[in-house]
């Protein structure tokens, strides 16, 4: 964190070393605009996806999109390292402000009569299809595969769908306390799987 | 709810896969639940890598859209390190989040009752279920949960029916205050509506909390033996 002494070294590294997103955010808590743009260019792909995939319309994607990075922006200097990766960071922010709008616009009862009635669609298979060549999506998709069928249709309903657990446990017939448990271990064993650590 | 219960709604935690009043419980006990906090932050580093996959080229005029905003929006000045004042200011925004989520489950339930009203009873409900010395205890019924919040401090109680299945139009959950053979009515819901939220003032030491289905607008006494109910502390 303190870049205060001796030069890094990393600064030296070659041009086409991928910027680091946890570097280019704490310049960003100090007022820098353009380690912001740099790590616009490095996140924005992945946060308007993941807000296009929860909200599905372009045009909310890209407000709600907006909303998150600008948000990235005004929080920075309150990004604790402590508690996990800039993008970690940046994704929770996302993630939060696409299921609020999603919340925010239909009940519940509502989103889950509309998602039954296109139930034959599975997020997973749209994950799947989605994954490309990059490695860290490959690893996602082979982690994922390595879950139970419950456990990954849980998470994805959740992550992808932007459904509470009850409308999960809806979605799939299945008990509370069953898809609850199904969310926490299906996480544990990806958080494995993907070598997450924190801290 | 049980220490058990609530450590496993990590996972939908994580997913932001709970409702307000429940992701409000679990980040009070997160506060004060070391290996908790660790858990769900490995969790939701697992899930922003579920992020990985969803790539997609943003349009074009996003970039500049978004530069242009943050040249002229003011930062927020860095964390205070955690202290007493940090805790209780959390505790205040945890309590709004709460009153939000109550509020948007009253919404469109409370017919007659006027705006005013309306603030001041959530205001209540917010300190009540805000309080440093609010204990919940929730049951499952009908399909959904049945939540009281107890406060001391505040000598109220605060009841939550989230997610019930919905009676008909001509029947109403209804709210009792249960001691021996002896209820007293504590509230009913609008009729045909499955989640609602009441207010009960004064802690009356009454044994526990039990719900039935009655007809529309209440009645003077329980009509069956309750669906659930909540022992009260």
């Amino acid at each position: 964190m303190n870049e205060v002494g001796s030069a890094p070294p990393l600064r030296a590294a070659p041009a086409e070393t991928p910027p680091d997103a946890d570097a280019l955010l704490r310049a960003v808590a100090r007022g820098d605009e353009r380690a912001f743009a740099a790590l616009y260019d490095l996140v924005s792909p992945r946060v308007y996806g993941l807000v296009k995939r929860v909200l599905r319309d372009p045009a909310q994607a890209e407000e709600v999109a907006q909303e998150v990075l600008v948000e990235v922006w005004r929080t920075a200097p309150r990004f604790d390292p402590a508690r996990g990766s800039a993008t970690a960071w940046v994704f929770t922010i996302a993630h939060r402000r696409a299921v609020d709008r999603v919340r925010a616009e239909q009940a519940g009862a509502d989103r889950v009569r509309k998602v039954a009635a296109r139930s034959a669609e599975t997020p997973y298979d749209e994950v799947v299809d989605a994954a490309t060549t990059r490695l860290e999506q490959q690893q996602v998709r082979r982690c994922l595969k390595t879950l139970t069928e419950l456990q990954r249709e849980a998470l994805t309903l959740a992550y992808y769908g932007g459904y509470t657990y009850r409308e999960v446990a809806d979605l799939l017939g299945a008990g509370l306390p069953t898809v609850k448990t199904r969310m926490r271990d299906g996480l544990i064993r990806m958080r494995d799987c993907l070598g997450v650590s924190v801290g | 709810m049980t220490g058990v219960d609530i450590h496993a709604l990590s996972g939908a935690y994580a997913l932001d896969a709970l409702d307000d009043i429940e992701r409000a419980a679990f980040g009070r006990h997160l506060a004060a639940c070391e290996p908790c906090a660790q858990e769900v932050a490995e969790l939701q580093a697992t899930t922003a890598r579920l992020a990985d996959a969803t790539e997609l080229a943003p349009p074009a005029r996003l970039r500049a859209n978004v530069l242009a905003e943050i040249a002229v929006t003011r930062q927020v000045g860095p964390a205070k390190t955690r202290s007493g004042a940090n805790v209780n200011r959390w505790r205040r925004f945890t309590a709004g989040a709460v009153a939000a989520g109550v509020l948007a489950i009253g919404a469109g339930a409370t017919t007659y009752v006027v705006q005013e009203q309306r603030v001041r009873e959530a205001q209540r409900i917010e300190a009540v279920i805000g309080a440093p010395d609010a204990i919940v205890e929730r049951v499952p019924v009908n399909g959904g949960v049945l939540s009281v919040w107890t406060s001391s401090s505040r000598d109220a109680r605060v009841v939550t029916l989230n997610g019930l299945s919905a009676p008909d139009s001509d029947h109403a959950y209804q709210l009792w205050l249960i001691t021996g053979q002896r209820a007293t009515s504590a509230g009913v819901l609008d009729a045909g509506r499955g989640s609602g939220v009441r207010l009960v003032s004064g802690l009356t030491g009454d044994e526990s909390l039990g719900v039935t289905v009655e007809r529309a607008g209440g009645v003077d006494q329980p009509s069956t033996d309750p669906l659930a109910t909540v022992p009260l502390k």
